[in-house]
């Protein structure tokens, strides 16, 4: 096995199969992986109902074959998470996640060696809240009535615990204000080939179809990673055929074609930039929660953007965003998380984007995307 | 609990934040992107709470000890003063724990839970201690503030946006400007205010409040035909509010006069550090008596401290400013054991919480239900309220840090341009703060505050209530 092959593969075990994704093949990838002593520890998602799960870490293999499924409105943030913990570890991660982990990596608080990354292709997550409000409004369903919920041609189909299907396409919830997060509406990281391997149902046609995963090996790592899995007895896999893999390129074409579209859309030019974002960022009130939960942030307490901040001063736009602007034009992945948790509702993805579009397209440079330094390290001061 | 991570709720305030509190050796805060009242999102003090929950040791008379001893000894010298002791839970535990707390306050003293409920008309405590739905203020079409919201309770701004992206007007009521607000107007000028049947009035309630400013703002309300909603500061105060309704208890006020007139000489404090809010008082105390789940600035000031669980840890129920039920996140009831010890009983967990669920009137602790309560109709409260007459006033805003003593990035007092001017105050210089011959020297802000105005978000050390009057000079 080695980079650059694909395959077709699904667990072993009966249950998982039922109750995994696509046939179990990422639970089972990351409990022979801890089973077999390749790590020293799994992330896992703990499921508590469909909105919400908590991610853990652990050493138990059942515990990981007791893990969640596909969880859309579950925005996780795993870079953050295994940061600062020396850990030898394997983990799913949606295309942001392997950029922050990659970007923490950069900044040595993760040693990349001793991580195993299983990209997730991901074509966007929800919001939990707007997700619940969503089921209400548009699907006139009882959240707590859910049972369990895919993505399938441009619709998201929530099915209830009468067995009953409820499909409206995504396009329709997102003119209404749901669906996707905005930040995952624009971006463009549909299948995670900068991940170890690159796990997704995009491909798997015929009789496979929801019963097997598509799986492409991106690294070396990669290819020890799903080899312990098949050698472990774990999972089986098979060689995808051309129409599955031609199928896989066509989706993530049309996806990445529908996410420049809505980046031209949230990133229309504008005059006036700085009234824009002084208006933007007047309600903030210094909660930090933004920087504490970036993934490529690795400061800690001490940094620049806390040290040059002072409530007390009265500037009209804070040194704390100034500084957090200028050092994410080349470094922010567009995850969306500091939207997410931002208690006023700015939304601060949009605002960095609007500073790291023009950079990192000027720069060439997509960070979390491989190994290459930030532009910005590379400044000296007789630059 | 889910391995090492607690799913709970936010002691800032009465607002109801969900969050995660992950145990790594450290404390860390995680977002709870699920929960109704926050969607996760978290204040300053929520991000602060690693800092805020340092683990409180037992202590008698400055000896370590076990939260068993600590407890008995606390019984002796209750037992050995009673009548003189009086009890205080403002509302930072569970409902639980509060009510085997009255239970004890009745049997040993008084019970205090810092608000002047007996001041203001029966009539009136519902809608003091039960607020409205947030989904309300986002619906509503004129909302009214008499709050910072951006200070005070800051999870409430993001409802206010998105109450105005609707269509709503926001009026401040304020010494400062707000920049959501599309009218403002200083307290003055309330006169000035024109309300509608259509009109959300959002004030807040706690130990500091001056029931005169209360019954008016009440009656402004009643007369206009408008709706009020009150927030609150502690964790559950809707709940103790709710459990004290029929309770003989007393204010805060009531208590330092009580502690200062000699008639209380031990106080019981159950999560209340009350330390800054009347240190005078304090210090006069034969028995200071804390039971906490934290370290605080009045652990170390007491004689017995008596430590269990945090909050976080705690099996129980708590209720948010809008009615709803929330769990804590743990299954410790360390308090409730030691709540027993003191009062020789055994307070059985499950039996308080169907008397918890009785009283409230629900059913079930469903995070995701807002219970219907009872919004009865009230008299038009006569008010007597007085604007303060002084020519300068320094005005404290009351916000999570100050009511739990912890450090805020906010050692400044905020104040307009044209004092700056007047006063020839240099930038990056101090102002000099005199209240009866106590002087102080303090940084500034300058921001869009009334003329005669000095605000504070910390405790600076001369404030006598929520305004004192001061003199300003270079």
């Amino acid at each position: 096995m080695q980079k650059g092959e694909m395959f077709l593969g699904w667990s072993t075990k009966e249950d998982i199969r039922k109750r995994g994704g696509s046939g179990g093949l990422v639970t089972s990838v990351l409990a022979a992986a801890l089973d077999k002593k390749l790590v020293d520890s799994v992330v896992v998602l703990k499921k508590i109902n469909d909105f919400e799960a908590v991610p853990v870490i652990t050493s138990d293999v059942n515990e990981v074959l007791n893990s969640a499924g596909s969880l859309h409105s579950v925005p996780s943030n795993f870079a953050k998470l295994i940061a600062n913990k020396n850990l030898k570890v394997a983990l799913p991660a949606k295309g942001c996640d392997v950029r922050g982990i990659i970007e923490q990596g950069k900044r040595n608080t993760i040693k990349l060696d001793n991580t195993f990354i299983i990209g997730l292709n991901c074509g966007g997550s929800m919001h939990p809240t707007v997700t619940r409000e969503m089921l209400e409004v548009m699907y006139k369903i009882r959240p707590e009535d859910v049972h369990g919920e895919e993505i399938e041609k441009g619709k998201l189909i929530f099915e209830t615990k009468d067995g009953k299907e409820h499909a409206i396409t995504i396009d329709e919830l997102e003119e209404k204000g749901y669906g996707r997060r905005e930040s995952c509406r624009y971006c463009t990281i549909k299948i995670p080939n900068n991940a170890d391997l690159a796990c997704g149902n995009w491909g798997v046609t015929g009789e496979l179809a929801g019963k097997a995963t598509f799986v492409e090996v991106n690294s070396e790592k990669g290819a020890e990673l799903l080899q312990n899995a098949v050698d472990a007895g774990y999972v089986q896999i098979q060689k995808p055929d051309e129409k599955g893999i031609a199928a896989r390129a066509r989706i993530k074409g049309a996806m990445e074609g529908l996410s420049r579209k809505w980046k031209e859309k949230v990133f229309i030019p504008m005059d006036n930039r700085l009234e824009y974002f002084r208006k933007e960022l007047e309600n903030c009130i210094d909660c930090g929660a933004c920087k504490t939960v970036c993934p490529t942030c690795s400061c800690g307490d001490v940094s620049k953007c806390t040290e040059f901040h002072y409530r007390g001063d009265a500037y009209k736009m804070s040194m704390y965003h100034l500084v957090r602007f200028l050092h994410l034009a080349d470094s922010c992945i567009g995850c969306g998380q500091c939207t997410d948790v931002c208690p006023v509702d700015i939304p601060l993805t949009r605002l960095y984007r609007r500073f790291a579009n023009p950079v990192q397209e000027e720069l060439k440079y997509e960070p979390g995307m491989d190994l290459r330094r930030p532009p910005y390290f590379e400044v000296k001061l007789n630059d | 609990m889910i391995g090492n991570v607690y799913s709970t709720i936010c002691p800032g305030c009465n607002f109801g934040c969900g969050l995660y509190i992950r145990e790594n050796g450290e404390l860390e805060v995680d977002f709870r992107k699920s929960s109704p009242a926050n969607a996760g999102k978290l204040c300053r003090f929520g991000m602060s709470l690693p800092r805020f929950y340092t683990p409180a040791r037992s202590i008698v008379d400055g000896r370590e000890t076990t939260l068993d001893e600590a407890a008995k000894e606390a019984a002796k010298r209750i037992s050995s003063t009673k009548g003189s002791v009086a009890f205080l839970s403002l509302g930072n535990t569970t409902c639980e724990e509060h009510l085997a707390f009255q239970k004890l306050a009745e049997s040993f003293g008084s019970l205090y839970t810092g608000v002047e409920l007996g001041a203001l008309p029966g009539d009136v405590h519902q809608t003091l201690s039960v607020g409205i739905p947030y989904s309300e203020i986002e619906a509503a079409k004129h909302i009214v503030l008499f709050i910072d919201p951006y200070e005070q309770y800051p999870l409430i701004v993001r409802r206010l946006l998105l109450a105005k992206k609707k269509g709503a007007k926001i009026t401040s009521i304020w010494w400062k400007d707000m920049p959501l607000a599309d009218e403002n107007l200083r307290p003055a000028d309330t006169s000035k205010l024109q309300l509608t049947g259509d009109s959300l009035i959002i004030a807040d309630f706690h130990p500091l409040s001056d029931t005169e400013q209360v019954k008016s703002l009440l009656a402004l309300a009643k007369n206009a035909g408008a709706k009020i909603t009150f927030l609150k500061p502690f964790v559950n105060s809707t709940g103790a509010y709710i459990l004290s309704m029929d309770a003989k208890q007393k204010s805060l006020a009531q208590l330092i006069e009580d502690i200062n007139k000699g008639t209380i000489k031990t106080l019981f404090c159950l999560e209340s550090d009350i330390l800054e809010l009347m240190p005078e008082a304090i210090a006069k105390l034969t028995n200071l008596i804390v039971q906490t789940g934290q370290e605080s600035a009045i652990t170390k000031k007491a004689h017995i401290v008596i430590a269990h669980e945090p909050l976080y840890k705690k099996r129980g129920t708590l209720i948010n400013n809008e009615g709803r039920a929330q769990a804590p996140g743990g299954a410790g009831t360390g308090g409730l054991e030691a709540l027993g010890t003191i009062a020789g009983t055994k307070f059985d967990f499950d039996s308080l919480h169907e008397s918890v669920k009785k009283m409230i009137g629900i059913t079930a602790v469903d995070e995701f239900t807002v219970p219907a309560y009872e919004r009865p109709t009230y008299a038009a409260p006569r008010a007597t309220a007085k604007p303060p007459d002084a020519k300068i006033l320094l005005a404290s805003v009351y916000n999570p840090f100050m009511w739990s003593g912890l450090a805020d990035d906010n050692d400044f007092v905020e104040l307009s341009l044209n004092m700056v001017r007047a006063l020839k105050l240099l930038k990056g210089g101090t102002v000099k703060i005199n209240y009866n011959g106590s002087l102080l020297e303090k940084k500034f802000k300058v921001a869009p505050v009334q003329d005669n105005v000095l605000l504070t978000g910390k405790r600076i050390g001369i404030e006598k209530g929520a305004i004192t009057p001061v003199e300003v000079s270079r």
